[in-house]
Protein backbone atom coordinates (compact mmCIF):
# COMPACT_ATOMS: atom_id res chain seq x y z
CA UNK A 1 0.00 0.00 0.00
CA UNK A 2 1.38 3.35 -0.99
CA UNK A 3 2.18 5.65 1.88
CA UNK A 4 -0.24 8.52 2.15
CA UNK A 5 1.47 11.87 1.98
CA UNK A 6 0.01 15.18 2.97
CA UNK A 7 -1.15 16.86 -0.27
CA UNK A 8 1.23 19.82 -0.21
CA UNK A 9 0.76 20.40 -3.92
CA UNK A 10 -2.85 21.48 -3.45
CA UNK A 11 -1.82 24.33 -1.18
CA UNK A 12 1.10 25.28 -3.39
CA UNK A 13 -1.24 25.51 -6.36
CA UNK A 14 -3.72 27.60 -4.41
CA UNK A 15 -0.94 29.93 -3.28
CA UNK A 16 0.18 30.44 -6.88
CA UNK A 17 -3.40 31.03 -8.00
CA UNK A 18 -3.88 33.59 -5.23
CA UNK A 19 -0.73 35.43 -6.29
CA UNK A 20 -1.89 35.35 -9.91
CA UNK A 21 -5.23 36.81 -8.92
CA UNK A 22 -3.55 40.06 -7.92
CA UNK A 23 -0.96 40.22 -10.66
CA UNK A 24 -1.37 42.67 -13.48
CA UNK A 25 -2.99 41.09 -16.50
CA UNK A 26 -0.76 40.36 -19.45
CA UNK A 27 -3.26 40.79 -22.25
CA UNK A 28 -3.54 43.82 -24.50
CA UNK A 29 -7.05 45.01 -25.29
CA UNK A 30 -6.46 44.77 -29.00
CA UNK A 31 -8.72 47.21 -30.80
CA UNK A 32 -8.09 49.83 -28.12
CA UNK A 33 -4.43 49.14 -27.43
CA UNK A 34 -1.63 48.02 -29.68
CA UNK A 35 1.70 46.39 -29.26
CA UNK A 36 4.63 48.55 -30.16
CA UNK A 37 6.06 46.80 -33.21
CA UNK A 38 9.78 46.08 -33.30
CA UNK A 39 11.84 48.48 -35.39
CA UNK A 40 12.53 45.90 -38.09
CA UNK A 41 9.01 44.47 -38.27
CA UNK A 42 8.05 43.74 -41.88
CA UNK A 43 4.46 43.83 -42.98
CA UNK A 44 2.83 44.78 -46.23
CA UNK A 45 4.75 46.65 -48.93
CA UNK A 46 4.23 50.39 -49.06
CA UNK A 47 5.46 53.17 -51.29
CA UNK A 48 8.24 55.33 -49.90
CA UNK A 49 7.46 58.97 -50.44
CA UNK A 50 10.00 61.74 -50.64
CA UNK A 51 9.79 65.01 -48.73
CA UNK A 52 7.38 66.45 -51.31
CA UNK A 53 5.05 63.52 -50.91
CA UNK A 54 5.95 62.15 -54.30
CA UNK A 55 6.66 58.52 -55.00
CA UNK A 56 10.08 57.37 -56.19
CA UNK A 57 9.13 54.51 -58.50
CA UNK A 58 10.85 54.52 -61.85
CA UNK A 59 8.89 51.61 -63.24
CA UNK A 60 11.98 49.49 -63.74
CA UNK A 61 10.08 46.32 -62.77
CA UNK A 62 13.01 44.86 -60.83
CA UNK A 63 10.71 44.25 -57.90
CA UNK A 64 8.22 42.50 -60.14
CA UNK A 65 10.94 40.23 -61.47
CA UNK A 66 12.35 39.56 -58.02
CA UNK A 67 9.09 38.71 -56.32
CA UNK A 68 9.07 35.02 -55.43
CA UNK A 69 5.28 34.84 -55.35
CA UNK A 70 4.63 36.82 -58.54
CA UNK A 71 2.27 39.14 -56.73
CA UNK A 72 3.57 42.50 -57.96
CA UNK A 73 2.27 43.56 -61.35
CA UNK A 74 3.30 46.93 -62.74
CA UNK A 75 1.20 48.02 -65.70
CA UNK A 76 3.30 50.49 -67.68
CA UNK A 77 2.84 52.43 -70.85
CA UNK A 78 5.80 54.04 -72.57
CA UNK A 79 5.54 56.99 -74.95
CA UNK A 80 7.77 57.82 -77.91
CA UNK A 81 10.27 59.70 -75.78
CA UNK A 82 10.60 56.65 -73.57
CA UNK A 83 8.83 58.32 -70.66
CA UNK A 84 7.16 55.68 -68.55
CA UNK A 85 3.65 56.08 -67.25
CA UNK A 86 2.40 53.79 -64.45
CA UNK A 87 -1.22 52.81 -65.08
CA UNK A 88 -1.43 50.44 -62.13
CA UNK A 89 0.98 49.23 -59.48
CA UNK A 90 -0.88 46.09 -58.35
CA UNK A 91 0.12 44.39 -55.14
CA UNK A 92 -1.71 41.23 -54.01
CA UNK A 93 -1.47 41.72 -50.29
CA UNK A 94 -3.28 38.49 -49.47
CA UNK A 95 -0.62 36.37 -51.19
CA UNK A 96 2.42 38.30 -49.98
CA UNK A 97 4.72 36.43 -47.63
CA UNK A 98 6.47 39.60 -46.46
CA UNK A 99 9.89 38.27 -47.46
CA UNK A 100 11.16 41.72 -48.38
CA UNK A 101 13.06 40.62 -51.48
CA UNK A 102 11.40 43.37 -53.57
CA UNK A 103 12.52 46.01 -51.10
CA UNK A 104 16.08 44.70 -51.16
CA UNK A 105 16.05 44.59 -54.93
CA UNK A 106 14.75 48.11 -55.52
CA UNK A 107 17.69 50.29 -56.60
CA UNK A 108 15.82 53.52 -55.94
CA UNK A 109 14.44 52.82 -52.42
CA UNK A 110 10.97 53.34 -53.81
CA UNK A 111 9.25 50.77 -51.61
CA UNK A 112 9.58 49.64 -48.03
CA UNK A 113 7.95 47.09 -45.75
CA UNK A 114 5.23 48.91 -43.83
CA UNK A 115 4.01 48.49 -40.26
CA UNK A 116 0.35 47.96 -41.06
CA UNK A 117 -0.54 44.74 -39.26
CA UNK A 118 -4.29 44.92 -39.80
CA UNK A 119 -4.47 42.94 -43.02
CA UNK A 120 -7.92 41.40 -42.63
CA UNK A 121 -10.65 42.56 -45.01
CA UNK A 122 -14.30 41.86 -45.44
CA UNK A 123 -14.05 41.75 -49.22
CA UNK A 124 -11.80 39.55 -51.30
CA UNK A 125 -11.17 42.37 -53.78
CA UNK A 126 -9.60 44.48 -51.01
CA UNK A 127 -6.75 42.00 -50.78
CA UNK A 128 -5.34 43.33 -54.04
CA UNK A 129 -4.16 46.86 -53.60
CA UNK A 130 -3.36 49.43 -56.26
CA UNK A 131 -0.45 51.31 -54.76
CA UNK A 132 0.04 53.75 -57.67
CA UNK A 133 -2.63 54.57 -60.22
CA UNK A 134 -2.24 56.59 -63.41
CA UNK A 135 0.89 58.51 -62.54
CA UNK A 136 4.12 59.28 -64.31
CA UNK A 137 7.12 57.24 -63.31
CA UNK A 138 10.14 59.05 -62.01
CA UNK A 139 13.03 59.48 -64.40
CA UNK A 140 15.90 57.62 -62.88
CA UNK A 141 18.72 59.94 -61.93
CA UNK A 142 21.49 59.22 -64.37
CA UNK A 143 25.07 59.52 -63.34
CA UNK A 144 27.03 61.93 -65.47
CA UNK A 145 29.39 59.63 -67.22
CA UNK A 146 32.83 61.00 -67.96
CA UNK A 147 33.32 61.70 -71.60
CA UNK A 148 34.83 58.71 -73.37
CA UNK A 149 38.53 59.16 -73.62
CA UNK A 150 40.42 58.02 -76.65
CA UNK A 151 42.83 55.24 -76.19
CA UNK A 152 46.40 56.39 -76.18
CA UNK A 153 47.54 56.62 -79.76
CA UNK A 154 50.66 54.84 -80.63
CA UNK A 155 50.62 53.13 -77.30
CA UNK A 156 51.43 49.56 -77.04
CA UNK A 157 49.58 46.75 -75.37
CA UNK A 158 52.62 46.03 -73.32
CA UNK A 159 53.73 42.84 -74.92
CA UNK A 160 56.75 44.45 -76.51
CA UNK A 161 58.71 45.03 -73.38
CA UNK B 1 -56.11 37.54 -2.54
CA UNK B 2 -56.64 34.55 -4.73
CA UNK B 3 -54.17 31.86 -3.56
CA UNK B 4 -53.46 30.91 -7.18
CA UNK B 5 -52.50 34.49 -7.98
CA UNK B 6 -50.19 34.74 -4.96
CA UNK B 7 -48.67 31.42 -5.89
CA UNK B 8 -47.97 32.55 -9.45
CA UNK B 9 -46.57 35.90 -8.31
CA UNK B 10 -44.27 34.20 -5.82
CA UNK B 11 -43.08 31.72 -8.44
CA UNK B 12 -42.36 34.51 -10.91
CA UNK B 13 -40.49 36.42 -8.21
CA UNK B 14 -38.42 33.32 -7.51
CA UNK B 15 -37.65 32.94 -11.22
CA UNK B 16 -36.55 36.59 -11.40
CA UNK B 17 -34.31 36.16 -8.36
CA UNK B 18 -32.88 32.99 -9.84
CA UNK B 19 -32.24 34.64 -13.22
CA UNK B 20 -30.53 37.63 -11.62
CA UNK B 21 -28.50 35.37 -9.39
CA UNK B 22 -27.53 33.08 -12.24
CA UNK B 23 -26.47 35.92 -14.49
CA UNK B 24 -24.51 37.57 -11.67
CA UNK B 25 -22.68 34.33 -10.97
CA UNK B 26 -21.92 33.86 -14.68
CA UNK B 27 -20.47 37.36 -14.84
CA UNK B 28 -18.51 36.79 -11.64
CA UNK B 29 -17.21 33.46 -12.93
CA UNK B 30 -15.88 35.06 -16.09
CA UNK B 31 -14.23 37.86 -14.19
CA UNK B 32 -12.70 35.69 -11.46
CA UNK B 33 -11.45 33.03 -13.87
CA UNK B 34 -10.14 35.78 -16.13
CA UNK B 35 -8.11 37.42 -13.41
CA UNK B 36 -6.84 34.04 -12.21
CA UNK B 37 -5.52 33.45 -15.72
CA UNK B 38 -4.06 36.98 -15.99
CA UNK B 39 -6.81 37.98 -18.39
CA UNK B 40 -9.54 40.54 -17.89
CA UNK B 41 -12.81 38.75 -18.66
CA UNK B 42 -15.59 40.73 -20.35
CA UNK B 43 -14.79 44.42 -20.71
CA UNK B 44 -16.63 45.80 -23.72
CA UNK B 45 -20.27 46.36 -22.82
CA UNK B 46 -21.08 48.59 -19.89
CA UNK B 47 -18.81 49.35 -16.93
CA UNK B 48 -16.51 46.37 -16.49
CA UNK B 49 -18.41 44.43 -19.14
CA UNK B 50 -21.41 43.88 -16.86
CA UNK B 51 -23.92 44.35 -19.68
CA UNK B 52 -22.39 41.42 -21.54
CA UNK B 53 -25.03 39.30 -19.82
CA UNK B 54 -27.88 40.93 -21.71
CA UNK B 55 -26.77 39.92 -25.23
CA UNK B 56 -25.81 36.50 -23.87
CA UNK B 57 -29.31 35.87 -22.55
CA UNK B 58 -30.89 37.34 -25.69
CA UNK B 59 -28.72 35.05 -27.77
CA UNK B 60 -29.87 32.01 -25.83
CA UNK B 61 -33.50 33.09 -26.22
CA UNK B 62 -33.49 33.76 -29.94
CA UNK B 63 -31.30 30.89 -31.10
CA UNK B 64 -32.80 28.11 -33.13
CA UNK B 65 -34.06 25.29 -30.95
CA UNK B 66 -32.44 22.46 -32.84
CA UNK B 67 -33.82 19.04 -32.20
CA UNK B 68 -31.73 16.09 -33.43
CA UNK B 69 -33.82 13.48 -35.17
CA UNK B 70 -32.69 10.37 -33.32
CA UNK B 71 -33.37 11.51 -29.77
CA UNK B 72 -35.73 9.94 -27.31
CA UNK B 73 -38.11 12.84 -27.80
CA UNK B 74 -39.98 12.76 -24.53
CA UNK B 75 -36.88 12.45 -22.32
CA UNK B 76 -35.05 15.02 -24.41
CA UNK B 77 -37.77 17.60 -23.85
CA UNK B 78 -38.45 16.86 -20.19
CA UNK B 79 -34.78 16.69 -19.05
CA UNK B 80 -34.09 20.45 -18.85
CA UNK B 81 -37.26 20.85 -16.82
CA UNK B 82 -36.19 18.13 -14.39
CA UNK B 83 -32.87 19.91 -13.99
CA UNK B 84 -34.36 23.39 -13.72
CA UNK B 85 -37.34 22.92 -11.40
CA UNK B 86 -35.51 21.50 -8.33
CA UNK B 87 -32.92 24.24 -8.67
CA UNK B 88 -35.75 26.75 -8.57
CA UNK B 89 -37.65 25.04 -5.76
CA UNK B 90 -34.61 24.87 -3.51
CA UNK B 91 -34.75 28.65 -3.15
CA UNK B 92 -37.87 28.51 -0.99
CA UNK B 93 -36.11 26.93 1.98
CA UNK B 94 -33.11 29.26 2.08
CA UNK B 95 -33.27 31.64 5.07
CA UNK B 96 -32.06 35.02 3.81
CA UNK B 97 -32.95 36.45 7.22
CA UNK B 98 -35.15 35.43 10.15
CA UNK B 99 -38.21 36.81 8.33
CA UNK B 100 -37.20 36.61 4.67
CA UNK B 101 -37.59 32.90 4.14
CA UNK B 102 -39.95 31.31 1.67
CA UNK B 103 -41.05 28.40 3.76
CA UNK B 104 -39.44 27.52 7.08
CA UNK B 105 -39.66 23.74 7.07
CA UNK B 106 -38.50 21.99 10.20
CA UNK B 107 -36.67 19.52 7.97
CA UNK B 108 -35.25 22.26 5.73
CA UNK B 109 -31.81 20.74 5.23
CA UNK B 110 -33.28 17.41 4.24
CA UNK B 111 -35.73 19.08 1.87
CA UNK B 112 -32.97 21.05 0.14
CA UNK B 113 -30.82 17.97 -0.30
CA UNK B 114 -33.87 16.13 -1.52
CA UNK B 115 -34.38 18.71 -4.25
CA UNK B 116 -30.71 18.66 -5.19
CA UNK B 117 -30.74 14.86 -5.46
CA UNK B 118 -33.30 15.06 -8.27
CA UNK B 119 -30.89 16.99 -10.49
CA UNK B 120 -28.65 14.02 -11.47
CA UNK B 121 -31.84 12.29 -12.61
CA UNK B 122 -32.48 15.14 -15.04
CA UNK B 123 -28.89 15.06 -16.15
CA UNK B 124 -29.13 11.35 -16.83
CA UNK B 125 -32.39 11.85 -18.70
CA UNK B 126 -30.67 14.47 -20.85
CA UNK B 127 -27.71 12.21 -21.57
CA UNK B 128 -29.85 9.18 -22.32
CA UNK B 129 -32.41 11.04 -24.37
CA UNK B 130 -29.79 12.78 -26.52
CA UNK B 131 -28.78 9.54 -28.25
CA UNK B 132 -25.18 10.64 -28.30
CA UNK B 133 -22.27 8.70 -26.88
CA UNK B 134 -20.59 11.74 -25.36
CA UNK B 135 -23.80 12.85 -23.71
CA UNK B 136 -24.39 9.36 -22.34
CA UNK B 137 -20.87 9.02 -20.96
CA UNK B 138 -21.15 12.46 -19.38
CA UNK B 139 -24.50 11.61 -17.83
CA UNK B 140 -23.20 8.33 -16.42
CA UNK B 141 -20.22 10.11 -14.93
CA UNK B 142 -22.53 12.68 -13.36
CA UNK B 143 -24.66 9.96 -11.76
CA UNK B 144 -21.59 8.02 -10.59
CA UNK B 145 -20.18 11.17 -9.05
CA UNK B 146 -23.45 12.09 -7.43
CA UNK B 147 -23.79 8.66 -5.84
CA UNK B 148 -20.28 8.67 -4.46
CA UNK B 149 -20.28 12.24 -3.22
CA UNK B 150 -23.75 12.68 -1.81
CA UNK B 151 -23.04 10.33 1.09
CA UNK B 152 -20.07 12.29 2.48
CA UNK B 153 -22.00 15.48 1.70
CA UNK B 154 -24.93 14.43 3.84
CA UNK B 155 -22.66 12.99 6.55
CA UNK B 156 -20.76 16.25 6.80
CA UNK B 157 -24.01 18.23 6.84
CA UNK B 158 -25.11 16.01 9.71
CA UNK B 159 -22.50 17.47 12.04
CA UNK B 160 -23.91 21.02 12.30
CA UNK B 161 -27.33 19.40 12.57
CA UNK B 162 -26.14 17.38 15.55
CA UNK B 163 -24.48 20.41 17.11
CA UNK B 164 -27.61 22.52 16.72
CA UNK B 165 -30.04 19.73 17.42
CA UNK B 166 -32.35 20.67 14.55
CA UNK B 167 -32.89 20.09 10.85
CA UNK B 168 -34.27 23.56 10.25
CA UNK B 169 -31.82 25.91 8.54
CA UNK B 170 -33.25 28.81 10.54
CA UNK B 171 -32.78 26.98 13.83
CA UNK B 172 -29.20 26.04 12.89
CA UNK B 173 -28.47 29.68 12.09
CA UNK B 174 -30.01 30.85 15.36
CA UNK B 175 -28.02 28.24 17.30
CA UNK B 176 -24.81 29.67 15.83
CA UNK B 177 -25.67 33.17 17.07
CA UNK B 178 -25.57 31.96 20.68
CA UNK B 179 -22.44 29.80 20.33
CA UNK B 180 -19.56 30.04 17.84
CA UNK B 181 -19.93 29.49 14.10
CA UNK B 182 -19.74 25.80 13.38
CA UNK B 183 -16.86 25.88 10.94
CA UNK B 184 -14.46 25.96 13.91
CA UNK B 185 -15.64 22.88 15.82
CA UNK B 186 -16.61 21.13 12.56
CA UNK B 187 -13.65 22.12 10.43
CA UNK B 188 -13.11 18.69 8.74
CA UNK B 189 -16.83 18.53 8.04
CA UNK B 190 -16.65 21.96 6.42
CA UNK B 191 -13.77 20.88 4.18
CA UNK B 192 -15.61 17.70 3.17
CA UNK B 193 -18.79 19.66 2.55
CA UNK B 194 -16.89 22.13 0.39
CA UNK B 195 -15.30 19.39 -1.74
CA UNK B 196 -18.60 17.55 -2.11
CA UNK B 197 -20.39 20.78 -3.04
CA UNK B 198 -17.97 21.24 -5.91
CA UNK B 199 -18.81 17.72 -7.07
CA UNK B 200 -22.53 18.28 -6.55
CA UNK B 201 -22.49 21.39 -8.74
CA UNK B 202 -20.38 19.68 -11.44
CA UNK B 203 -17.55 22.15 -11.26
CA UNK B 204 -13.89 21.73 -12.02
CA UNK B 205 -11.85 19.80 -10.78
CA UNK B 206 -14.78 17.35 -10.67
CA UNK B 207 -16.53 18.42 -13.87
CA UNK B 208 -16.30 15.00 -15.52
CA UNK B 209 -19.92 15.14 -16.61
CA UNK B 210 -19.16 17.94 -19.04
CA UNK B 211 -15.43 17.55 -19.52
CA UNK B 212 -15.02 19.73 -22.58
CA UNK B 213 -11.69 18.33 -23.68
CA UNK B 214 -12.98 14.75 -23.62
CA UNK B 215 -16.74 14.80 -24.12
CA UNK B 216 -17.47 17.83 -26.33
CA UNK B 217 -19.86 19.29 -23.76
CA UNK B 218 -20.96 16.24 -21.82
CA UNK B 219 -24.61 15.66 -21.09
CA UNK B 220 -25.76 18.89 -22.75
CA UNK B 221 -23.94 18.29 -26.04
CA UNK B 222 -27.13 18.00 -28.08
CA UNK B 223 -28.92 20.89 -26.42
CA UNK B 224 -29.14 24.36 -27.84
CA UNK B 225 -30.99 27.62 -27.34
CA UNK B 226 -33.12 27.97 -24.22
CA UNK B 227 -33.10 24.27 -23.40
CA UNK B 228 -29.36 24.61 -22.93
CA UNK B 229 -30.02 27.91 -21.15
CA UNK B 230 -32.16 26.12 -18.56
CA UNK B 231 -29.38 23.64 -17.83
CA UNK B 232 -26.77 26.35 -17.70
CA UNK B 233 -28.87 28.47 -15.37
CA UNK B 234 -29.70 25.51 -13.14
CA UNK B 235 -26.01 24.77 -12.79
CA UNK B 236 -25.26 28.27 -11.50
CA UNK B 237 -28.37 28.28 -9.38
CA UNK B 238 -27.16 25.07 -7.74
CA UNK B 239 -23.90 26.81 -7.15
CA UNK B 240 -25.71 29.52 -5.22
CA UNK B 241 -27.83 27.02 -3.29
CA UNK B 242 -24.85 24.94 -2.19
CA UNK B 243 -23.02 28.09 -1.12
CA UNK B 244 -26.11 29.26 0.77
CA UNK B 245 -26.45 25.92 2.56
CA UNK B 246 -22.79 26.08 3.46
CA UNK B 247 -23.21 29.59 4.87
CA UNK B 248 -26.21 28.45 6.91
CA UNK B 249 -24.54 25.34 8.25
CA UNK B 250 -21.02 26.56 8.92
CA UNK B 251 -20.80 30.35 8.74
CA UNK B 252 -23.70 31.54 10.84
CA UNK B 253 -26.22 32.39 8.12
CA UNK B 254 -27.29 36.01 8.17
CA UNK B 255 -25.70 36.72 11.58
CA UNK B 256 -22.48 38.52 12.33
CA UNK B 257 -20.30 37.97 15.42
CA UNK B 258 -20.80 40.42 18.33
CA UNK B 259 -24.00 41.81 16.77
CA UNK B 260 -27.43 41.03 18.14
CA UNK B 261 -29.12 38.87 15.47
CA UNK B 262 -32.50 40.45 16.16
CA UNK B 263 -31.23 43.97 15.45
CA UNK B 264 -29.87 43.15 11.99
CA UNK B 265 -33.09 44.18 10.22
CA UNK B 266 -32.64 44.86 6.51
CA UNK B 267 -28.93 44.17 6.67
CA UNK B 268 -29.50 40.50 7.37
CA UNK B 269 -30.21 39.46 3.74
CA UNK B 270 -27.31 41.62 2.54
CA UNK B 271 -24.93 39.96 4.98
CA UNK B 272 -26.24 36.56 3.93
CA UNK B 273 -25.78 37.26 0.23
CA UNK B 274 -22.29 38.69 0.73
CA UNK B 275 -21.28 35.59 2.68
CA UNK B 276 -22.80 33.36 0.02
CA UNK B 277 -20.92 35.12 -2.74
CA UNK B 278 -17.68 34.78 -0.76
CA UNK B 279 -18.24 31.02 -0.68
CA UNK B 280 -19.03 31.09 -4.42
CA UNK B 281 -15.76 32.95 -4.90
CA UNK B 282 -14.01 30.12 -3.09
CA UNK B 283 -15.68 27.63 -5.47
CA UNK B 284 -14.48 29.64 -8.44
CA UNK B 285 -11.00 29.96 -6.98
CA UNK B 286 -10.76 26.17 -6.74
CA UNK B 287 -12.24 25.90 -10.22
CA UNK B 288 -9.60 28.19 -11.65
CA UNK B 289 -6.72 26.54 -9.80
CA UNK B 290 -6.97 22.80 -10.24
CA UNK B 291 -7.00 20.63 -13.29
CA UNK B 292 -9.57 17.92 -13.82
CA UNK B 293 -9.26 14.59 -12.02
CA UNK B 294 -9.65 11.28 -13.77
CA UNK B 295 -12.95 9.53 -13.19
CA UNK B 296 -11.42 6.66 -11.23
CA UNK B 297 -9.40 9.11 -9.13
CA UNK B 298 -12.55 11.05 -8.37
CA UNK B 299 -14.52 7.97 -7.35
CA UNK B 300 -11.60 6.59 -5.32
CA UNK B 301 -11.25 9.93 -3.55
CA UNK B 302 -14.94 9.99 -2.74
CA UNK B 303 -15.30 6.41 -1.55
CA UNK B 304 -11.90 5.76 0.02
CA UNK B 305 -11.00 9.10 1.56
CA UNK B 306 -13.98 11.36 2.07
CA UNK B 307 -16.54 8.83 3.15
CA UNK B 308 -14.48 7.11 5.91
CA UNK B 309 -13.34 10.48 7.23
CA UNK B 310 -16.89 11.81 7.26
CA UNK B 311 -18.20 8.64 8.91
CA UNK B 312 -15.56 8.57 11.64
CA UNK B 313 -15.85 12.28 12.27
CA UNK B 314 -19.63 12.18 12.55
CA UNK B 315 -19.41 9.29 15.03
CA UNK B 316 -16.83 11.20 17.10
CA UNK B 317 -18.95 14.36 17.08
CA UNK B 318 -22.06 12.37 17.97
CA UNK B 319 -20.20 10.84 20.91
CA UNK B 320 -19.06 14.21 22.24
CA UNK B 321 -22.44 15.82 21.70
CA UNK B 322 -24.06 13.02 23.68
CA UNK B 323 -21.40 13.29 26.39
CA UNK B 324 -21.84 17.03 26.79
CA UNK B 325 -25.61 16.86 26.72
CA UNK B 326 -25.51 14.15 29.40
CA UNK B 327 -23.31 16.36 31.59
CA UNK B 328 -25.22 19.59 31.10
CA UNK B 329 -28.61 18.05 30.61
CA UNK B 330 -29.26 19.92 27.38
CA UNK B 331 -27.91 20.76 23.96
CA UNK B 332 -24.68 22.55 23.23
Amino acid sequence: MARWKFPVGIFKAMRIAWINLWRKNIVIQYPHEHYELPARARWSVEMTLDENGHHKCTGCKICENTCADYIINIDLSVDEERNKHINHWLYQRGACMMCGLCVEACPFDAIHMGKNIELAYFDKEDLTDDLLTDIDAVKPPRKERPAPTMKAEGGTDGDDS
Amino acid sequence: MNPWATGIIHTLLLIVIMLLNGSMIIYMLRKVLGHLHLRLGPTELGPGGILQLVPDIVKLLVKEDRHPGTTDRWLYIIAPVIVFVPALMAYIAIPFSDKLIGFDVNLGVLMLFGFLTVIPLGIFAAGWGSHNKYALIGAMRAVGGAISYEIPLLLSALIPIMLAGSFSLKAITMAQTTSIWYWLPAFPAMVIFFICSIMETNQSPFDMSEAESELVSGFNTEYSAMRFGFMYLAEFSNNFIMAAIMVCLFFGGWSLPFIDPNSMGVFAPIVFIIKTYLVIFAFMFVRGTFSRYRVDQMLAFGWKKLMPIALVYSVVVAFFVKLISMKTGGGL
